[in-house]
């Protein structure tokens, strides 16, 4: 009789532990067939149309399938928003990152007065819009904007730059932008991540007579790594599909100097001659570089 | 009842941590209600909160499945209802357009016209730019659902939208009467010999200037017509010494001013034979000398935005602008400087063959939507035939007609307050009738960006014309080489 019931509890045990992971799949079922319908499948349809040629309403497949990829290595145009595209990556995010760790630094401090406000003033840029920044910028950059007149009222500027018609001035213009938009968003996971750095660890610091930047360097650097790693994979990824910025604040600069890839595919399938099958390659090659420089940070980066 | 609330809610409190524990519990608790009613409570109350009831009566039940019912066809409706937002022939016309001041106005005036004799038609204008129709038509990839009935499309752009979606725009050939419009401007609707679209107004370009400014140089309007780019330049230096002022003013880029001086002696960016014409364009080279020498001593400047490039005619920053003759209806928005206009045709290039003193830029056509009311929207468009019609238009939105016989309407041969008397859209006219066409091409935007490049290289780095111009050639070749 005992058996027979434990037999029976156990029966039903199994099938509560089955009943558990059917619950659980049940759930997940809804979410993953969205992931699946509305990211994967655009994904590998993208793919093949990078394949193919033609009208947008009539793709063909092309004669060597890579034709539209061979096609990419001699576009003058794309090669140039490749190069715009690796500068702002290069110079931007080094800066973007130091001074986010230097204002965390800052304003981890217990005793400074008005933190929170400082704190919301270096994240707000944060929250404006793309597009409303962007052109708020190109207001103030321009011949006769704001900029120029500060500039040349406080005697910094003889005569005023053209900031957005000039290559230089308007790749600067761009990185200006980016670095105070997305300075305050580093800053907030740096701090974050500061508030697990034990305060004794810099007073025995103090102690020995470290200074702030010897702080700084020796102590919350190293123990913000993977933090860093974080914040430097996710700009990356941000800084190679610049879009709004170049569209926006420079309309791809003079003359194509600013433009960026994400902006000359969005130009390839919706201002010029629609070519569908060489936007998505091109589509490609971004995603394959931005896996590239994710997979070097983090061998770089990861010590684990 | 109470014990089993007791039990309920023990259990509840236990369910959010290790569910098979609580149920081991549970099953060595006497109830009075069934072990398995609790344990679906449990379930319910690991998710939620915890129930107060253990069991629900079947009227409960019944109502909270009427509830998941009726949200779900809820939810089912409005998706429905989303999807068919703007169905196929529906006995309405849906209209896109854009500039509330040109288009919508003269469609507005269309509408009220027809609906005098046609009072039950419903008719939709809305407001749209053009930049992104284009997108639209472009992410609607030919269904023609998500698309109006009747909407406006740039000349420039029309033979790129015709040639890739060719399911999008009805063929009017033989469905519409084509006599008396402009041949130049009809050309820019036809696409391998047929008609796909109304031609609207007249790109003409036109000289504007400040009498004022030029009175202050010792010049009046008449000193400005008919002259070549040299004699321009000349009374353009002596403007600027005089009153500091530029004679004209630009985009950056857009080419719009290079552009309309490279059409007023016929030439194009492109062949008769769709090949590319920039590496040997003789024209165009002259076009950019004398562009490249007026940025260069100041008499032309290059502004960064559109916006900018009318604030230098509010702002009063300049002594003039060519441009379209659309650009009339911006000038005669500005109540304080009524009466200090005149209006003159184009100076002339010199060396160019087959160069005059007229041309254009922009303007646009409508093009009918496949698949709806296209029997409607036909004999909504017989307005575009109707003198009485561009009669009406053209005080209240400058545009010209390029239905030849319009011009004889009243207020074509009145004379403009704005312009001191002057009778500018008869003359206007005129400039049409002897404007010379070009060649767009479904290329056209890309050789302009590549031209537009091109230019900006030369003046601001002091780039080789024919180098640039190379380039510029090789890159287009290069798109349609796909």
């Amino acid at each position: 009789m005992t058996n027979t019931a434990s037999a029976q509890k156990k029966k039903k045990r199994l099938s509560m532990h089955q009943k558990q992971s059917l619950a659980g799949w049940a759930f997940l079922t809804p979410a993953t067939l969205l992931i699946f319908i509305m990211s994967f499948y655009p994904m590998f349809s993208a793919l093949l149309t990078s394949f193919k040629r033609g009208k947008p309403t009539a793709l063909v497949w092309s004669d060597p399938l890579w034709r539209n990829y061979q096609f990419m290595l001699k576009d003058k145009v794309f090669i140039q928003s490749v190069t715009n595209t690796l500068t702002y990556l290069i110079i931007q995010v080094p800066i973007m990152l130091i001074l986010a760790v230097i204002f965390a630094s800052l304003l981890n401090n217990r005793d400074l007065k008005f933190r929170g406000l400082f704190r919301t003033c270096i994240f707000l840029p944060c929250a404006t819009g793309l597009v409303a920044y962007s052109m708020i910028f190109r207001t103030l950059f321009t011949y006769d904007g704001m900029v120029n007149n500060v500039l040349i009222k406080l005697g910094v500027l003889s005569e005023a730059i053209n900031w957005l018609n000039d290559p230089i001035y308007a790749k600067a213009v761009i990185i200006i932008g980016l670095v105070w938009r997305w300075t305050g968003y580093n800053m907030v996971f740096y701090l974050s991540a500061m508030q697990s750095i034990d305060y004794s660890i810099y007073e025995a610091a103090r102690i020995d007579g470290a200074n702030s930047v010897q702080q700084l360097m020796r102590i919350t650097i190293p123990l913000l790594r993977p933090i860093i790693l974080v914040t430097a994979i996710m700009s990356t990824n941000g800084t190679l599909q610049l879009f709004d910025e170049s569209v926006n604040l420079t309309r791809g600069g003079p003359g194509n100097m600013t433009i960026t890839m994400s902006h000359y595919i969005y130009n390839t399938m919706f201002t010029k001659n629609p070519n569908f099958g060489y936007a998505a390659a091109m589509s490609f090659v971004i995603l394959v570089m931005v896996a590239v420089l994710a997979a070097v940070q983090m061998k770089v980066g990861d010590k684990r | 009842m109470v014990k089993n609330e007791q039990i309920a809610v023990e259990n509840a409190h236990h369910c959010v941590g290790n569910y098979d524990r609580m149920y081991t519990r549970n099953r060595h608790k006497k109830v009075n209600g069934s072990a398995k009613s609790t344990k679906h409570t449990c379930v319910f109350a690991s998710i939620c909160f915890a129930e107060k009831k253990e069991t629900t009566t079947k009227k409960e039940e019944d109502w909270i499945f009427m509830k998941k019912f009726v949200t779900l066809m809820l939810a089912l409706a409005m998706t429905i209802s989303a999807l068919g937002a703007l169905a196929e022939a529906d006995g309405k016309i849906t209209i896109w357009t854009w500039d509330p001041t040109f288009n919508i106005k003269a469609m507005q005036i269309a509408k009220e016209m027809y609906q005098k004799d046609h009072p039950d038609v419903e008719i939709d204008i809305q407001e749209k730019l053009s930049e992104d129709i284009e997108t639209a038509v472009i992410a609607s990839n030919g269904d023609t659902t998500t698309l109006p009935d009747i909407l406006l499309v740039q000349d420039n752009s029309f033979q790129k939208f015709v040639t890739n979606y060719p399911e999008v725009y009805a063929d009017l050939t033989g469905k519409y009467d084509y006599e008396g419009f402009a041949q130049g401007k009809l050309a820019y609707s036809i696409v391998d010999g047929k008609n796909h679209g109304i031609p609207f107004d007249a790109g003409t370009a036109v000289a504007a200037y400040r009498t004022d400014y030029l009175e202050a140089a010792g010049y009046t309007a008449d000193d400005l017509k008919d002259i070549t780019w040299e004699r321009f330049i000349e009374i353009g230096r002596d403007v600027k010494a005089k009153t500091g002022r530029p004679m004209l003013s630009g985009q950056a880029g857009a080419v719009d001013t290079v552009l309309i001086m490279l059409q007023s002696c016929g030439a194009s960016m492109f062949n008769e034979d769709g090949s590319v014409n920039l590496k040997d364009n003789e024209q165009l080279k002259e076009v950019i000398d004398f562009y490249a020498t007026m940025v260069k001593e100041g008499i032309f400047i290059e502004v960064n935005t559109w916006d900018e490039y009318i604030g230098t005619l509010s702002n009063q920053t300049v002594v003039g602008t060519i441009q379209g003759c659309w650009i009339l209806s911006t000038i005669m928005s500005l109540d304080t400087q009524k009466g200090l206009w005149a209006m003159t045709n184009l100076p002339k290039l010199v060396k160019a063959e087959g160069a005059t003193n007229y041309s254009s830029n922009g303007g646009s056509s409508w093009a009918i939507v496949n698949d709806k009311d296209l029997d409607l929207a036909l004999d909504f468009m017989q307005m575009y035939r109707n003198v009485d019609f561009y009669n009406e238009i053209l005080p209240a939105t400058s545009a010209i007609a390029t239905y030849t016989p319009a011009k004889e309407g009243s207020n074509y041969t009145a004379g403009s307050e704005f312009f001191n008397g002057e009778p500018i859209f008869a003359e206007i006219v005129e400039f049409g009738a002897q404007t010379p066409s070009n060649i767009t091409g479904p290329y056209y935007y890309d050789a302009r960006e590549a031209l537009g490049t091109a230019i900006t290289n030369i003046i601001l780095q002091g780039g080789d014309v024919d180098t640039e111009l190379a380039t510029a050639e090789d890159t287009v070749n290069f798109t349609m080489g796909f």
